[in-house]
């Protein structure tokens, strides 16, 4: 029986490699929307694997990594816009 | 039921895998800064209703609703804070013009 939320997530997953490569080209502005990108989609994935295994401590980590990567990007685009 | 899950789930990635294509393609900041926005509000807020009426009022359907409101609301923000970074650094910091500082006063 396939999983449907394992399907999703995977497919998600892969939606990471266009995100890849924007964060590993181009000057660091472009650098930066590709990891905000990416950090979205894997707070997705994060979700859907965590519904697909059942386990309740992976939607923490989707949560923590929703929390924490708004103040990384805040910093990150603080920097690009003042000193970097 | 089910259905109705697994539409919700699979639009939501659909969207995702969409917006990660075009912020591939776009060739600038600010094309490609318009594609942050279908993941962080439709996507999410799919892929969140879907696991809600899959899990019903659990722990599981609460953290996913809190999940998708704390990308809902931060990543705007995140997104506007990134365009005002890309214009700073294209541009230069802009200043009000005179006459309008002089009203202000």
């Amino acid at each position: 029986m396939t999983n449907v939320w394992l399907e999703g997530a995977i497919a998600l997953i892969i939606g990471l490699i266009p995100c890849g490569i924007v964060a590993f080209r181009g000057d660091s502005m472009n650098r930066l929307v590709g990891l905000e990108a990416a950090t979205v989609v894997v707070v997705m994935a994060m979700m859907l694997l965590a519904e697909g295994y059942h386990r309740n401590f992976l939607f923490d980590l989707a949560l923590m990594l929703a929390l924490l990567s708004f103040g990384g990007g805040m910093v990150f685009a603080r920097f690009l816009e003042r000193w970097l | 039921m089910e259905r109705v899950i697994h539409i919700l789930m699979y639009a939501g990635v659909a969207t995702a895998l969409f917006s990660t294509v075009g912020v591939l393609v776009m060739r600038n900041v600010n094309d490609r800064l318009h594609y942050l926005g279908p993941p962080g509000t439709l996507s999410i807020v799919l892929i969140a209703a879907a696991i809600v009426l899959q899990e019903g009022a659990s722990q599981f359907g609460t953290k996913a609703i809190v999940c998708a409101l704390i990308v809902f609301v931060s990543n705007p923000v995140l997104t506007h804070a990134t365009a005002r970074a890309a214009r700073v650094r294209q541009f230069g910091r802009w200043s009000e013009p005179e006459d309008q500082r002089k009203k202000a006063s």
